[in-house]
């Protein structure tokens, strides 16, 4: 009975905010969705259209297109990115080699670099680096990679990779920076009993270090592809989501039914279809790959 | 006992007319303006020594937020009293309900110049005709040169059609290989290419929205206009002088088209009249001493006239303000000759007795010139259509076309029935 | 540590290993410092450096920012981002600490919960939270924008938590209180002190979210004197023209404190304090 209450009290205070800072409006999103509300009749309140919101967005041309974008380049390419840069990063600055050379405080201080910089200055410098006369220009047309400079923003082929960059720079370190304090609590005899057993550097990450790391990996993962899905700062501040419409993501669709169209209802609308999709992603994603993993443990 | 009661009674009457007083002093009202501090400090502190019984307080918005923000305060009958504005939202606030109607006001207590003198009248009203907003400042683009790189390039005069100015701007890539006109040609939802677009539609006598004279709005362009106005600009694309990177760029104060017009790399441009400001600026800072080598002129002209949109801000008041009667003092006092000629410069008032007064100084005689056949946006803000959303549909359009995405006739039809869609079904 | 000091351990690194790691990591580091070094030099030159290539050096802009108001923006971001990082950090200890040690009824779905509020993009979350924080007189105070971030960081602080927690062997907590240690104890006593980095990479996270995150921000703090350092940086950007050279000093300004506040805490957590501790 104690421990019951002991739980109920642990969990009480995290519950109660989750509730009204999610529920709450996720269930206001709801309603508002079954509306043709507009931001300038929010006084007024919308008319109750059912599922016409819904059918819209299924049948416009557009969204395969802007499902596709938010899928495959928002988030499958930068997650992936991601975690494998960070990976490799925390590995790199875990190992004795940086150890030795004294590197690591000066590593860890400079990933909080690009991470404690804002989004917004983040795009504008990148977009500066990547223009023709850019630096990234510069040295690739010095190493010999390139001929002519790229316009990498302007560009229908390197548009997408552009925006990845910049994503990938702001928020590689979290994910560097996690999976490094992971890295540091594996306990180092089992490597020294590896090291006995005969098992080289390889055979030690494989077998040691990346199952001691899955927890965390994963449970990234699935944090930074929520977050990717619906993020709409690194497209709207990069291209507009240009140019014409090729790097509309969901969330910039949301924003511009919202707040230029004026469509509060249509945008509510498409925020729950992009939950749906998330939420079956993520049950999916616990049920095949992380229930051995995390739930077991639970 | 009763000496103490006379001063018992003095004492009450004494704090009885000391609250009363301080009960005339101050009321504090709210001033949302978006622009920088600097900008209208002198204007307010002035007008807090004139009014000693008003006291202002200063919030500040970057314009990107600002109608959401305050849409949604109004919404729930918070927000700041008297608030900036842009001349195109006055409309849609008022029909919102977010805004207080003026006509009452300006009955009782109209402006030294009377409302009439004001430009831009009918976008302050809403579909009922009621006035929801005292225009304020007004601004409008205009196209500027580098008058280096033109003589350079052997053209002697600033172009003055449409034909003109591409041969132009081919002429100088060729002759001294930099940027003729850099426009921005990126698809922003606020892009730039909509004001290009527009004035060159309006100078051939077309528009996108017309009113017509039983009332009803329709599109005034055939998919040919709007096709032939994005094969006019992606030639200057496809040809080179307008660089590809431009493509990533939609404001026409983006860094890249500064900075090129800034170092010489680019000789013509179109801009709002505080953006060529901060280029000049910008010029002096890297050059001290030497002359600006910048001049402006015109919007080219089409087959009617020259034309552009005449831009600006207007001062709204809440309609759930507690003081009505302090915020209109204010709202008139910004409006005054003594605002806009003692403090508040960076901007032109958008009154026509005030404008002529204004010294323009020689480099922006271009945009006076201009000013004289800006236009408002008439139709397209009373129409059904928010601004907001053809301004979206249109930038994506030509984004399309100029980054060879589609082809100018496909694109065209495209926007058309783009377009077509949002207006109100007939019944 | 174990194991005979004389003999060659085969993960000692070959000088070859040494040197190709200090590459990488230098390349690295690079990559990753270049684009806010470049933010660096531009906030002393006029105009952030971007509008023209003068090689002026100035303190304008840093000036300019401070004149008008700046320092008050600082402030408020370091109370309300680390009040809640601080609150975050305890409710979400304490809601990971149930999860990974308790079986109860209804800990799955919970769990699960937990994870599925971050589905929702936050735009569309913004409109209704502000009405209710409208009615609620939340508009505008420290305590709206902390519960605000408590509320936002706490899906992502619980489940990176329980990530590190499950690594920690319940029969720790078991011999403990069979000690005679209370759950409290157990938690403040032998926990922390293991999960520290574990706790202190949560705590950074959820603190940079706050320090950058400009969306609530912006719809819930509208008197000057209490916004925070985005909304700060943010109105440089101007409709026609932008401030470039306050931008970047805004942004050094942003980045700086970070640095000062994780500086101490960085240095301070060596790594290898967690050997032994299960044993």
């Amino acid at each position: 009975m104690r421990s019951r209450l002991f739980i109920f009290a642990m969990l009480a205070p995290s519950f109660t905010l989750l509730v009204l800072f999610y529920a709450y409006p996720i269930f206001k999103n709801l309603t508002m969705s079954f509306t043709d509300l507009s931001l300038l009749g929010m006084s007024r309140g919308g008319n109750w259209i059912g599922l016409d919101n819904y059918r819209e967005i299924l049948q416009s041309g557009d969204f395969g297109h802007i499902l596709f974008n938010t899928l495959i380049w928002l988030t499958v390419t930068s997650v992936a990115i991601r975690l494998l840069m960070g990976l490799g990063m925390a590995v790199l600055l875990n190992s004795t080699a940086l150890k030795r050379l004294r590197m690591q405080t000066i590593a860890r201080l400079a990933l909080l670099i690009p991470w404690a910089t804002p989004p917004i200055v983040a795009v504008v410098i990148w977009r500066w680096l990547l223009d023709p006369q850019g630096a990234v220009n510069r040295a690739l047309l010095g190493l010999g990679i390139l001929d002519q400079p790229v316009a990498f923003f302007a560009n229908v082929r390197t548009v997408w990779p552009a925006i990845v960059t910049i994503m990938v720079w702001n928020t590689v370190p979290l994910i560097a920076l996690s999976l490094l304090s992971s890295l540091q609590s594996v306990p180092e005899e089992l490597y020294e009993a590896a090291e006995l057993e005969g098992a080289n550097q390889w055979q030690a990450f494989r077998y040691i270090t990346l199952p001691f790391l899955m927890p965390a990996i994963l449970v990234l993962g699935l944090m930074s592809v929520f977050w990717s899905f619906n993020n709409f700062v690194y497209v709207w501040l990069a291209t507009g989501a240009g140019p014409g419409t090729l790097t509309n993501v969901l969330a910039t669709e949301v924003y511009i039914k919202a707040f230029v169209d004026f469509r509060l209802g249509y945008s509510s609308a498409i925020g729950m279809v992009m939950a749906l999709v998330m939420a079956v992603f993520g049950a999916v994603y616990l049920r095949l790959v992380a229930r051995r993993q995390l739930e077991e443990s639970l | 006992m009763f000496r103490s009661s006379r001063k018992v009674l003095i004492l009450l009457a004494a704090s009885m007319t000391m609250s009363g007083a301080a009960m005339a002093q101050s009321t504090t009202i709210t001033f949302r303006f978006n622009d920088t501090e600097a900008e209208i400090r002198g204007a307010i502190d002035e007008f807090q020594r004139q009014n000693p019984d008003i006291k202002v307080d200063l919030q500040r918005i970057g314009w990107r937020d600002a109608r959401n923000q305050f849409l949604r305060e109004a919404a729930v009958g918070q927000g700041p009293d008297v608030v900036h504005s842009a001349q195109v939202w006055v409309k849609e606030m008022g029909d919102a309900g977010a805004t207080l109607a003026l006509d009452s006001l300006l009955q009782q207590s109209p402006p030294p110049n009377q409302f009439t003198d004001f430009v831009a009248q009918d976008l302050a009203k809403n579909s009922a005709g009621k006035i929801f907003g005292l225009p304020w400042t007004t601004d409008t683009w205009a196209m500027v040169y580098r008058s280096d790189l033109l003589k350079e390039a052997g053209i002697a005069t600033l172009p003055q059609t449409w034909t003109e100015l591409r041969q132009a701007s081919a002429e100088i890539f060729k002759k001294t290989g930099k940027a003729g006109f850099g426009f921005p040609a990126g698809s922003s939802a606020s892009g730039a290419i909509w004001f290009l677009a527009t004035s060159y539609w309006w100078s051939n006598g077309k528009a996108l929205i017309v009113a017509k004279n039983d009332g009803a709005y329709d599109l005034g362009l055939t998919a040919e206009d709007i096709a032939e106005c994005m094969k006019y600009f992606k030639s200057f694309v496809d040809a080179g002088d307008n660089p590809k990177a431009n493509l990533a760029a939609s404001d026409a104060h983006d860094p890249s088209i500064l900075q090129a017009l800034v170092t010489g790399n680019q000789a013509i441009g179109s801009m709002p009249p505080n953006t060529y400001k901060q280029v000049l600026e910008a010029y002096a800072t890297a050059n001290p001493g030497k002359p600006l080598p910048f001049v402006s002129g015109p919007f080219p002209k089409g087959s009617v006239t020259r034309s552009s949109n005449i831009g600006g801000r207007m001062l709204v008041i809440n309609a759930h303000t507690k003081y009505p009667e302090a915020a209109w003092k204010f709202v008139k006092y910004m409006s005054s000759e003594e605002v806009f000629s003692k403090f508040y410069r960076t901007q032109f008032p958008a009154q026509r007795s005030l404008l002529k007064k204004v010294d323009f100084g020689p480099e922006l005689k271009g945009f006076a010139e201009q000013l004289e056949y800006a236009r408002s946006w008439g139709a397209y803000a009373s129409g059904p259509i928010p601004i907001g959303s053809l301004w979206n549909l249109a930038g994506r359009g030509f984004g399309m076309v100029l980054s060879g995405q589609r082809s100018p006739d496909e694109a065209a039809k495209e926007l058309l029935q783009e377009v077509r869609k949002l207006m109100p079904q007939k019944s | 540590m174990g194991g005979n000091p004389l003999r060659q351990s085969a993960r000692d690194p070959s000088p070859l290993a040494i040197a190709a790691a200090a590459g990488l990591a230098i390349i690295t580091l690079f990559v990753l410092v270049y684009p806010a070094v470049y933010v660096l030099i531009g906030s002393f030159r006029p105009g952030g450096g971007l509008l023209s290539q003068s090689g002026t050096f100035t303190f304008e802009n840093y000036l300019k920012i401070f004149r008008s108001g700046f320092s008050r923006f600082v402030l408020n971001s370091v109370i309300i981002c680390a009040a809640a990082t601080l609150l975050s950090t305890l409710l979400s200890i304490m809601a990971a600490y149930a999860f990974s040690r308790f079986n109860f009824p209804l800990k799955r779905t919970l769990f699960t919960g937990v994870l599925f509020g971050q589905v929702f993009p936050w735009i569309v979350l913004i409109n209704p939270l502000f009405v209710a924080f409208a009615a609620m007189h939340l508009i505008n105070s420290y305590v709206g924008m902390i519960l605000t971030y408590t509320a936002f960081t706490i899906p992502f602080s619980v489940y990176m938590l329980v990530g590190y927690l499950v690594t920690v062997p319940k029969s720790l907590d078991e011999a403990a209180v069979l000690d005679g240690a209370s759950r409290w104890q157990v938690i403040w006593l032998i926990i922390c002190p293991i999960m520290l980095p574990g706790f202190v990479a949560t705590a950074t996270y959820a603190f940079l979210l706050c320090w950058t995150e400009y969306l609530f921000a912006l719809a819930f703090l509208t008197q000057t004197e209490l916004k925070t350092l985005p909304l700060g940086l943010y109105q440089y950007f101007g409709d026609d023209n932008v401030d470039w050279g306050a931008v970047m000093a805004a942004s050094v300004v942003t980045t700086l404190p970070v640095f000062l506040l994780f500086l101490p805490i960085q240095v301070g957590i060596s790594p290898g304090r967690t050997v032994g501790a299960v044993k």
